[in-house]
């Protein structure tokens, strides 16, 4: 691509996020209306469509305001960090052949790099918000996100050691036999509960357990300072999603008589929807029983399939191709 | 790419000299973050992308976290800033500064005569470090697991001392708690635990 | 208008209350000595049939102690205490003389019996505490000393609890003003409010609570007045070790509307509306023991369409409120869904009730004597409905909630309440069921013909969140059970007894005879006058234990009315059962304590 169209490439998919994150409030509110024998937004535009966009709107509008007992600078960049890293995380995922902002040879560890770097919008906003539910509210994610990054990197072995690559395109080549979530099943489950997780969405949404901690860390922040938390939340699912869709259903590939586009798409928002079906369907876990499921179940299975993998992989393919 | 190499770099210096010179702990610790991702941003331009990760994802991404961890725990107020602020008067840096400016000097020199500025050859991958690490340096890896294990045996432990205080104060209260005490000791390890897995990772 | 003299005479519970009193009195002598009684008399006949003695202040420790440890078949239960104030009574034939008058109300499961003891108190006297002996006399006489000015000795922590902090005077005194136009501008100007403000900071050295160990500091954290799941205005000050529960101290108040104090300016007809909203939830039920004891009080016989008509609503309230509490709790341990099903399914209970009663949550449709109205036309076919529509959903509910795994992680274990605690506590209702103790007002004192009906009363065993659930799960069943016997064997007849105090009065023959005309006119424009006398009645409301304490000078309003609610005692054992669980039991037990700030703070 030449520099002229990757700027508008970049361009576009910056506002195909954006504009997707807002949707997708509306998607969520609706689905989980429709789950629940409610109507939802049904009013804005036609099905309530618009409701995304007045939601925006009034976000924008909303008084900004910063609790007179923050540390204010740090209060400010919190949200910023979340919404950045998750917008940097989708340069490199490959929507389509060529058509990926950055084709690293550490993709997947730049992934674990911008989720990592994630947790300080969380616990920056916890701290710097002086106040007891916020920092309750950080104090969880901070454990939870680094514990449960931890076997999200681990699931993933399996899959690098099946594609011999962090490139995320030759992970995806690497899946024109078989989809890894066959072979990988074990790592996929892993990296869905790890996502979950990582994106704290219900039923792994203890940082902001509204029933709990009101609103967890971002209890004193309004305006469009919230709304880079909502955005980061809702980018975050997309991003894993993405994620899942690329490591283990093939990215883009599927039966020719749709564009390969459309396909990544159409698998990134049916895992979307799961995320959100799960949150209409699941209670929530206590503190300590999420990270005891974590450190006593999930470890030892990643662990294992590490091994289990490795030794198939040795065992079936010659030497040369394993060096390689 | 020498332009981003030297701003990387000029970033690095600002952060970590503001790392040093902030009175409250967070605020240098934002600042480390900044001076992390400046080294991982040299890294990469430097032909190393799996260090540049690697950086990012153990250090800024786990353990800066932990230490913020720590500093939200330790509940620092006004006290803490005055005392970081008096620490700060010239008689208390100025040696160690003299000491620090005798050892940059000694290094400009260094590399002024010597023949350090080739440029590395082609970029290191995951492929050549895992090469490395396991094939001549396996001894220093099993070494340095061991030391982990160690580190991480002795947290336990340490954990395990402060729960039974923990007991010992609840059960000399009206009433023992049931759930909480069976349950507790699995919370300190698994904190433990998560601590040191990081560590674990990066070797 | 004269106390009628063709009522049916309350006489029998009377004297059986009062033959049951001298015996006990004479055993107590037996054990304790001669000078328990203060001079007059001891024994006091009531309307209701409670057993009522009067006890000399000084002995009143060794009488309550005597009755709970040493005597067979004991008292174990601390059912309520409470005060009158008798400066203004002018009924008080064979009642020694007393200002203020503290009533200790026991409950005695043994025996089936309740104990009224009474102790005589000169204004500005104390009276030992009985904290050490029943724990829930810590908030009951915190209440009593905030709403009369009686002051305990020994107790721990003798504070206002339902007025604020820094309030003037004892509201249920007789000289407290009732009105606001009685009590001159009310004004905030900014020194005040930071007064107000500043008062309402918590000192946890006030409450014995140490700040930090040798190792590490505590947590305090403020949950509520507002917070999502405190169900209303509630606060609960934690003391915290990381996400640990030291402690917990809670708060109430913040919902007090002096329901008492306005029962003693309306009339006893108009004051109906008002026990509505005291659990809020509840709706009629709420009604029931008030017109109950109203009725014991004026020797009214109900007609038993009557009483079939207000089982049939208490349970279709009983339903209400339970699918509030299964959807909220569920929500509370974080699952969204469930509480919309259960929203809806109460939405069809409510259109039942409003076709009945023409409302909705608060119909307040019973009346002395009766209900407002009749049944409407095709009641039944919209119940019968119900009963189809409701089974296959609860049974969806419990693979939705009760048989989920994390909710069960969440709630099986967590906070545990034996049934010896739950007694002491004064844990009523399906939260003392939940601990195994089979104890249900309707088969244990059937009230308004439930000794009619077919029904089980549900237990669980370990008294968790989970069985607390479970408990009112399938209260909801047998609930349904009533209501289709109720359909099936509606008895025809009158709606409202025809007694002369039934308010207001069946009107079809006012206008063909002159005495029915003036009692209509007289009942609708003052009000009923209700006979001098005591009386207090218990039903087995939605949350535990409803009684309503009425007591009439022989005027058309209550001199005083004494509400017993559930949800007082139950929130005061939320420290004993939360200490040592985290912050999220502590929210699963809440929800799992289906209490209603109204029906705490009245």
């Amino acid at each position: 691509m030449s520099v002229v169209a990757m700027l508008f490439f970049i361009v576009v998919l910056l506002f195909a996020l954006l504009a997707a994150a807002a949707l997708l409030t509306w998607v969520e509110r609706r689905l989980l209306a429709w789950w629940q024998d409610r109507y939802g937004p049904n009013r804005a535009g036609p099905f309530g469509i618009l409701q995304a966009f007045a939601d925006v709107i009034k976000i924008l509008l909303k008084e900004d305001w910063i609790p007179p007992l923050a540390d204010k600078p740090v209060f400010v960049i919190a949200p910023a960090i979340v919404a950045v890293t998750m917008l940097l995380g989708f340069a490199i995922v490959p929507l389509a052949p060529g058509l990926v902002i950055a084709d690293l040879n550490v993709a997947l560890l730049f992934f674990f790099a911008m989720t990592g770097l994630s947790v300080y919008s969380v616990t920056f906003a916890g701290w710097a918000s002086n106040n007891n539910y916020s920092l309750l509210g950080s104090l969880r994610t901070a454990a939870q996100m680094i514990s449960y990054e931890v076997f999200m990197l681990l699931s993933l072995v399996g899959v690098v050691i099946l594609a011999g690559s962090f490139r995320l395109t030759d992970i995806v080549d690497a899946q024109r036999g078989m989809w890894f979530f066959v072979p990988q099943f074990v790592g996929l489950v892993v990296f869905f509960l790890a996502a979950i997780a990582e994106t704290h969405r219900l039923p792994f949404d203890l940082p902001e357990a509204e029933h709990e901690l009101v609103a967890g860390y971002h209890t004193e922040y309004s305006g469009m300072k919230f709304g880079l938390f909502f955005l980061g939340e809702y980018l975050g699912m997309m991003l894993s999603s993405a994620m899942i869709v690329t490591l283990f259903f093939g990215g883009w590939l599927g039966p020719p008589f749709l564009p390969p586009i459309v396909w990544f798409l159409l698998k990134t928002a049916f895992f979307v929807c799961l995320y959100l079906l799960l949150r209409a369907a699941l209670p929530r876990p206590r503190y300590d029983q999420l990270m005891g499921y974590a450190w006593k179940f999930l470890l030892p299975v990643a662990l294992l399939n590490i091994v289990v993998t490795g030794a198939i992989v040795v065992a079936t393919r010659s030497p040369a191709e394993v060096g390689s | 790419m020498t332009t981003a190499f030297y701003i990387f770099g000029a970033i690095a210096i600002a952060a970590t000299i503001l790392t040093i010179t902030r009175v409250n702990a967070m605020h240098a610790l934002l600042y480390l973050v900044v001076s992390l991702l400046a080294v991982a941003g040299v890294f990469f331009i430097l032909g190393a992308p799996f260090a540049a990760m690697l950086e990012i994802i153990v250090y800024a991404g786990a353990i800066i976290v932990l230490f913020v961890f720590a500093v939200m725990m330790l509940n620092l107020g006004d006290v803490s800033i005055e005392q970081e602020r008096r620490w700060l008067s010239p008689d208390l840096w100025l040696g160690p500064s003299i000491l620090s400016a005798i050892l940059l000097a000694e290094l400009v020199y260094l590399l002024s005569i010597g023949d350090l500025g080739a440029p590395p050859g082609e970029p290191v991958g995951a492929a050549a470090v895992a090469a490395r690490l396991f094939g001549p340096y396996l001894l220093a890896v099993e070494l340095a697991s061991m030391l982990l294990l160690a580190g991480l045996v002795g947290a336990y432990r340490i954990g395990r001392i402060l729960d039974e205080r923990t007991a010992e104060r609840t059960s000399s209260a009206e009433r023992e708690p049931v759930a909480a005490g069976a349950d507790a000791p699995q919370r300190v390890e698994a904190t433990a635990a998560s601590v040191f897995a990081h560590d674990g990772e990066g070797e | 208008m004269a106390v009628p003299t063709d009522a049916p005479a309350p006489a029998l519970p009377k004297t059986r209350g009062v033959q049951r009193a001298n015996e006990l009195a004479e055993r107590l002598e037996k054990l304790l000595g001669p000078d328990l009684f203060p001079e007059g008399a001891r024994v006091q006949p009531t309307a209701d049939g409670i057993p009522t003695l009067w006890l000399a202040s000084e002995r009143v420790r060794d009488v309550l102690l005597c009755l709970k440890h040493e005597l067979a078949e004991p008292y174990e239960m601390l059912y309520d205490l409470t005060a009158i104030d008798e400066r203004v009574r002018h009924v008080r034939d064979g009642q020694p003389s007393s200002e203020l008058t503290l009533v200790y109300h026991l409950l005695s499961f043994s025996r089936n019996e309740d104990l009224r003891l009474k102790v005589p108190l000169e204004d500005g006297a104390s009276v030992a505490s009985v904290v050490d002996i029943w724990p829930n006399a810590n908030w009951y006489e915190r209440e009593v000393w905030d709403m009369f000015g009686i002051r305990f000795d020994g107790h721990p922590n003798l504070r206002r609890i339902l007025m604020p902090p820094t309030w003037k005077g004892h509201p249920l005194r007789k000289e407290h003003p009732a009105r606001a136009t009685e009590m001159g501008r009310f004004e905030l100007p900014d020194d005040r409010y930071e007064a107000e403000t500043e008062a309402l900071r918590f000192v946890p050295e006030e409450w014995g609570m140490k700040r930090s160990t040798e190792s590490s500091d505590f947590l305090f954290l403020n949950l509520g007045p507002n917070h999502p799941s405190v169900h209303g205005v509630f606060r609960i000050l934690l003391q915290l070790d990381g996400e640990e529960i030291v402690d917990a101290v809670p708060d109430i108040g913040w919902h007090h509307r002096a329901q008492e104090k306005m029962a003693e300016r309306q009339s006893w007809h108009t004051y109906l509306p008002y026990t509505d909203r005291v659990d809020y939830l509840g709706g009629v039920m709420n009604n029931l023991p008030y017109v109950l004891a109203v009725e014991q009080l004026a020797g009214i016989e109900v007609p038993d369409r009557a009483k079939v008509i207000r089982v049939m609503l208490c349970e279709l309230f009983r339903i209400a409120s339970h699918l509030v509490f299964y959807g909220t709790f569920t929500q509370d341990v974080g699952a969204l869904s469930p509480v919309f099903y259960m929203f809806t399914d109460r939405e069809r209970v409510f259109e039942i009730i409003e076709a009945i009663c023409g409302f909705r949550m608060h119909p307040a449709w019973f009346r002395i004597g009766g209900v407002a109205a009749d049944l409407p036309e095709g009641w039944d076919r919209m119940v019968r409905d119900f009963l189809k529509w409701m089974p296959p959903r609860l049974r969806e509910y419990e693979r939705m909630a009760l048989e989920n795994r994390i909710l069960r992680a969440r709630t099986v274990g967590v906070g545990t309440m034996t049934t010896e605690e739950a007694i002491d506590w004064g844990v009523t209702g399906p939260n003392l069921r939940a601990t195994g103790f089979d104890w249900d007002f309707r088969k244990t004192r059937p009230y308004s013909g439930y000794e009619q009906f077919e029904f089980d009363v549900p237990l669980a065993e370990n008294g968790d969140c989970f069985d607390r659930c479970a408990v009112r799960a399938e209260e909801i069943r047998q609930s349904l059970r009533i209501i289709e016997q109720c359909v099936e064997n509606m008895p025809p007849g009158d709606y409202k007894s025809r007694h002369p105090l039934a308010t207001p009065p069946i009107k079809d023959r006012t206008l063909h005879d002159i005495e029915t005309l003036i009692h209509h006119f007289i009942n609708v424009s003052w009000g009923p006058v209700v006979p001098p006398g005591e009386s207090h009645f218990n039903i087995e409301g939605t949350k535990g234990a409803y009684g309503y304490y009425a007591i009439s000078d022989g005027g058309t309003i209550p001199y005083r009315l004494r509400i017993r609610t559930p949800s007082f005692p139950h929130l005061q054992v939320l420290p004993l059962i939360s200490r040592g669980l985290m912050i999220a039991d502590l929210i699963a037990i809440l929800g799992s304590i289906d209490f209603v700030m109204a029906d705490v703070d009245r």
